[in-house]
């Protein structure tokens, strides 16, 4: 099963990401891996940092800004995580 | 012309202000006419947008004290503090201000976004220390961070047990933890719960920096701030602080009882490669800083402007961020309309701080007025009466009402 307007992904992590960006996503951008954050969902670079924080309670795990500020799309988001997820677990 | 290209939305939105009205990022004072008054487009203005606190810019001890030295000492240092820009007069200044405070060394930077800055990448090394800071701390601070080059932790706003939990996960790999909070958050005037987070930071062997560069003179019985009013100025590892708001020169600070504090004068760059203060600067804020130890009446008077107008604003139904405090700022829903409603205000004679997303907690648009002991009884009842027009006007300023 695939919500509307998401990417046929069998990643749990992508889909707990997505549904922490829909209320951000205004445009409607159909997420998949390849959208980018800022340039494409049009977030501020301080609104990034809040999903994040939204990410880091969700899986309990501390993501580092200097990690944030190389994050472009959301599959590198998804992908840090699981790296994160890794290293703290 | 890629150089120019990422600039050209923000020069658009910049641009744009200009065209709908006056830009609040273009302010120009062209005439100060006193502590609260300056002519802002030929028009005579209430000034509710600085962080004059205590009224210090014209005190007349401090205007005596920097022409003294100016006399006597010149008009610059040409130099920084590390190699050739140290006078007795900088010196004599930190005694008195970790006297003031009660700490027992202090070293005084050349700003207050130095200080934080030369603070932490001055404390941690990249290659085994974490910082970890509140999320709406002040730009310097996450500068102060990308400095260091160290591996930087958010936690949420004021909200000890998220610092807890951040703690808690930390890789065991990390010597030294510097955490960093503010006293009082200059963008709602909210105050940080200071006592429980050195519970948290210590329960962790972190180290707590707390900048008080808002509540610095303002809060606690002796002015020592948000630390002293939580009764843990004896607690907290880093106290920093900035000349330019009670103070009204310009000049910034770090104080500790940690001797160790005494090496940021040769671990910190921000400290070692720019211009000292100048003995002009440095004798204005010593002045001030005598004054307002010898005068509570100043902080009284303050409290007592600041609880009227949080009070004359609430009773208008305005959404306000916080409780009373020398910051009163007031939510709007957009960005266009705080434009409006900052536009309205100084079409009135009223001069207070707009500030929009990205740069404000949670999304929110909101007008910042801070309030000084400088402000008449005439200038309150001015802000009173364009912030009662405004309500009329901007009904999205206030608070819903139950139908």
């Amino acid at each position: 099963m695939t919500e509307p307007g998401v990417e046929e992904d069998n990643d749990l992590v992508f889909h707990r990401i997505c549904a922490l960006l829909a209320p951000l996503n205004h445009k409607g951008v159909t997420l998949t891996r390849d959208v980018d954050l800022v340039a494409d969902l049009e977030i501020d670079s301080v609104s990034v940092l809040d999903v994040v924080m939204e990410v880091e309670d969700a899986y309990d795990i501390s993501i580092p800004v200097n990690t944030i500020s190389e994050i472009r799309t959301l599959g590198e988001l998804v992908d840090a995580i699981h790296a994160i997820k890794k290293g703290q677990g | 012309m890629s150089l120019f290209d990422k600039f050209e939305k923000t020069a658009a939105l910049y641009n744009s202000l200009s065209e709908m009205g006056k830009n609040p990022f273009a302010v120009v004072m062209e005439e100060v006419l006193g502590p609260t008054r300056a002519r802002i487009k030929g028009r005579e203005t209430v000034l509710a947008g600085t962080h004059n606190y205590l009224g210090q810019t014209f005190e007349p001890k401090a205007i005596a004290a920097a022409k003294r030295a100016l006399d006597e000492e010149g008009t610059g240092t040409t130099g920084s503090r590390f190699a050739n820009g140290t006078f007795a007069g900088h010196k004599s200044l930190e005694r008195a201000l970790a006297d003031y405070l009660g700490l027992n060394y202090c070293v005084v930077f050349s700003t207050g976004y130095v200080a934080n800055l030369g603070a932490i990448a001055g404390l941690v090394d990249p290659s085994e220390d974490v910082v970890l800071i509140d999320a709406d701390c002040h730009a310097c601070i996450y500068d102060g961070c990308q400095l260091s080059g160290a591996e930087t932790i958010r936690f949420r706003h004021n909200d000890p047990e998220s610092l807890d939990k951040r703690l808690q996960r930390l890789d065991p790999k990390f010597k030294g933890k510097l955490v960093c909070i503010e006293g009082m958050y200059s963008m709602y005037g909210d105050i940080a719960p200071v006592k429980e987070f050195v519970d948290v930071a210590h329960k962790h062997g972190a180290y707590l920096l707390v900048d008080e560069a808002h509540s610095f003179g303002v809060y606690g019985a002796k002015g020592r701030g948000v630390c002293e009013a939580e009764g843990v100025m004896d607690k907290i590892d880093f106290y920093s602080g900035t000349f330019s708001k009670a103070l009204a020169a310009i000049g910034g600070f770090v104080a500790s009882n940690h001797p160790e504090a005494e090496y940021l004068r040769f671990s910190s760059r921000p400290y070692k490669f720019t211009a000292s203060p100048s003995p002009a600067t440095i004798a204005s804020a010593h002045a001030a800083l005598d004054n307002i130890a010898l005068t509570p009446a100043l902080k009284a008077k303050l409290w007592e402007n600041a609880r009227r107008l949080h009070a004359a604003l609430t009773q208008f139904g305005l959404r306000l961020a916080a409780p009373p405090a020398p910051v009163i700022s007031v939510l709007l829903p957009t960005k266009e309309e705080a434009f409006a409603a900052w536009n309205f205000l100084l079409d009135r004679g009223v001069y207070v701080n707009m500030a929009i997303p990205p740069g404000t907690p949670g999304k929110e648009s909101l007008l910042r007025l801070a309030v000084s002991s400088a402000h008449s009884g005439d200038d309150i009842d001015r802000l009173v009466g364009a912030y009662g027009q405004m309500a009329e006007a901007f009904p999205s300023a206030r608070v819903a009402l139950a139908s």
